[in-house]
């Protein structure tokens, strides 16, 4: 057969431009698995592909698992949609077999060419572009595995806080004045009254997990303590399932999917790609507010907040008091972990870190962050505890 | 399982579903109705995100009262498991049922007895599974984001197969699919498993126009005018940055239907703020609004 393109049937074309439309997708970071794909083909025989609105309709509802990936997807949508250019032809296949479409294609013709992966052994060397700010330089935040020690170190502290901010039911089963039927509890006090059932012993869930919310400050004076927190980061989530994790600069994002079942160095790729926005200075209330108006939900009477940063705010205090006194009033507890803390000439003296005082519950270092939470009266007010 | 999709008369269209929740005062877009459609017609669960109080539940009472189906609800909390979710023995008419068959009979057929179908209390989603009505039931999960993680690895089993295995008795299988609904309020993220096999849409806020259309529906003694500012006000309020609270569309209809109680025609200062904790429901953002600022936002345009 000659260089040729052969004929290629209409099916196979939009086949082609939907996996093409699926790559785009996961290039944005759309988690589009194999199965959203079959639905959205299952989607389509159900509906008009030449109806643009019900074919954006069937994508939103088969291939995004969230707001932020709607979002996503109708951007992509618009731009891989509108910008057709020539249709990708096969590679000549032999003579009678019918063409399939390309495996690894990616992107659209005409779209924008996909972000290149780095490297793995570049990523402890590359750099998080700050995002312009008008007032903090931009700079970039070194992101390096830490020692295997120290993340040994991490994960029991961040077990013994497991343990001591539980606030909702596990699997352990414990005594309690009402709840299920404890049948072997009810049956070994029969044998008191000769093998009479009198009184029925009930058992509840005991508490063993916490409910954790941390918002991770990222901003350029962070920059040296990057590697640190985010080790730190990673252990809290990995331990404590129910987590979710913010980052935040002058804006805040959630980065919770960053976490989820990935390895330690994986996890520290993505991030350093996903923060490659991320620098210049700090606006904690302003973060704070835009959290509580998206997210406010998140934060419960059982919810542990983690504050990760150093303090370095350029908003005003009274704004920050306010928010903090509406976290303080809708958490169950409030732990600011300042990388500052652990060294010893540490005065919380900067006007955020002041503000912030009476509302916490415990103020500590990464560093300390284990021993702190191995105390056993950790559970209450506690301060400067680094 | 059922053999091919049964056709829902109610659903032969997107344009049909739109009619028939519009016929149960529900007010749906085109969006959420494709998704309700996609739903029903390729028989997978629809999750269904977004803010509190802005129609995931109602969804699925109008769906269920739409198609004449049986609406089961499963409210969602922290603990909620297998025995509160699918099934459970009776315990004491097992142990009252042993008592008075000690005597007569043997302990197989005492055993045999007490672990029949008699003696198993069924909970909503064996229920939907078990249903066998003409018309394929609606099962709402609501809140789905209070339970627990495990919660969801049992849910993962049922939405998949569609059976449930009590071992002493044996495998139930669902006649007919239900159609099932998921409801989440995000206070955490649910795992991807889940997800994976439900289709996904989130129902943010209403447009004014869409919010008057709504009020105008459910409360068709409420004037055209009066139902745009109220829808205005809310509108207003939404958008206003340090509220800790945003009101749904469950407050605002709510709220016009205390002040078609107390008899008001127009929005007035003093009504709007005795009336406020039926839009606010957090006692600082009452304070703040209440004395300082109703009126800045009912001069407002």
């Amino acid at each position: 057969m000659s260089g040729e393109a052969t004929p290629f049937p209409a099916g196979q074309r939009i086949l082609a431009r939907v996996q093409g439309f699926l790559d785009r997708l996961r290039e944005e970071g759309v988690r589009v698995g194999t199965s959203a794909g079959v639905d959205l083909g299952h989607a389509l025989q159900n509906l008009s592909v030449l109806d643009r609105d019900a074919f954006r309709d069937a994508c939103r509802v088969t291939l995004a698992k969230s707001p932020a990936d709607l979002g996503r997807l109708d951007r992509v949508f618009d731009e891989y949609w509108t910008s057709l250019g020539p249709v990708p032809v096969p590679p000549a296949s032999e003579e009678g077999k019918r063409p399939t479409p390309p495996r690894e294609r990616k992107g659209a013709p005409g779209a924008p060419p996909p972000r290149a992966r780095p490297p793995p052994e570049e990523v402890a060397r590359e750099t998080i572009q700050g995002r312009y700010s008008p007032r903090a330089p931009a700079l970039g935040h070194p992101l390096a595995p830490v020692p295997p020690e120290r993340m040994r170190r991490y994960r029991s502290g961040a077990r013994r806080f497991r343990r001591t901010t539980a606030t909702l039911p596990g699997r352990r089963w414990e005594r309690a004045p009402a709840g299920s039927i404890d049948l072997r509890r009810t049956a070994r006090r029969g044998l008191r009254t000769g093998g009479e059932w009198v009184e029925l012993a009930r058992r509840d869930r005991a508490l063993r997990r916490a409910d954790l919310l941390i918002l991770w400050d990222v901003s350029g004076s962070m920059r040296e303590h990057t590697s640190e927190l985010f080790a730190l980061v990673h252990v809290l989530r990995r331990t404590v399932r129910r987590t979710r994790v913010f980052a935040f600069g002058h804006e805040i994002e959630e980065i919770t999917s960053l976490f989820r079942g990935e390895s330690y160095r994986r996890t520290l790729d993505e991030l350093a790609s996903r923060l490659h926005g991320a620098g210049g200075g700090t606006q904690i209330a302003h973060c704070l507010g835009e959290f509580r108006r998206y997210w406010g939900s998140v934060v419960r009477p059982t919810t542990t907040v983690l504050l990760v940063s150093d303090g370095w705010d350029l908003g005003e205090t009274f704004d920050l008091t306010g928010q903090l006194e509406h976290l303080r009033r809708e958490a169950r507890r409030i732990v600011w972990v300042n990388p500052y803390a652990a060294d010893p000439g540490f005065r919380p003296e900067t006007a955020a870190l002041k503000a912030a005082l009476p509302y916490l519950d415990l103020l500590t270092s990464p560093v300390g962050f284990p021993r702190a939470y191995a105390l056993p009266g950790s559970r209450g007010p506690t301060r400067a505890a680094a | 399982m059922s053999d091919g999709p049964p056709a829902p008369r109610f659903a032969a269209s997107v344009e049909g579903l739109m009619e028939a929740l519009s016929s149960q005062r529900y007010v749906i877009d085109r969006g959420l109705a494709t998704a309700v459609f996609l739903a029903l017609r390729l028989e997978k669960p629809l999750l269904i995100e977004g803010e509190p109080g802005c129609g995931k539940t109602e969804i699925a009472k109008a769906l269920a009262a739409a198609s004449g189906a049986e609406l089961i609800r499963l409210q969602c909390y922290e603990g909620l498991d297998a025995s509160a979710s699918l099934y459970e023995w009776d315990y004491p008419r097992q142990l009252l049922s042993i008592r008075l068959h000690e005597r007569d009979r043997t302990t197989a057929e005492v055993e045999s007895e007490i672990y029949s179908e008699r003696f198993l209390l069924r909970r909503p989603l064996l229920r939907a599974i078990e249903g066998s009505g003409p018309v394929r039931p609606v099962l709402l999960i609501d809140e789905l984001d209070r339970a627990d993680e495990e919660f969801e690895g049992l849910l993962l089993e049922v939405l998949s197969d569609f059976q449930v295995t009590v071992p002493e008795i044996g495998t139930i299988r669902a006649k007919q699919i239900p159609v099932v609904i998921l409801t989440s309020n995000r206070t955490r993220e649910l795992g991807d498993a889940i997800k994976r096999r439900c289709l996904y849409t989130y129902i943010g806020y209403p447009t004014v126009e869409k919010e008057v259309e709504i009020l105008r529906r459910r409360l068709p003694d409420l004037p055209a005018q009066f139902a745009g500012e109220i829808a205005s006000f809310v509108q207003r309020l939404r958008g206003e940055e340090d509220l800790a609270k945003r009101p749904g569309v469950a407050e605002t209809l709510d709220w016009a239907n205390a002040l078609l109680a107390l008899g008001e025609e127009t929005l007035r200062p003093p009504t709007v703020a005795e009336t406020l904790g039926l839009l606010l429901k957090d006692a600082r953002d009452l304070e703040t609004y209440r004395k300082a600022r109703v009126g800045a936002l009912l001069a407002s345009p």
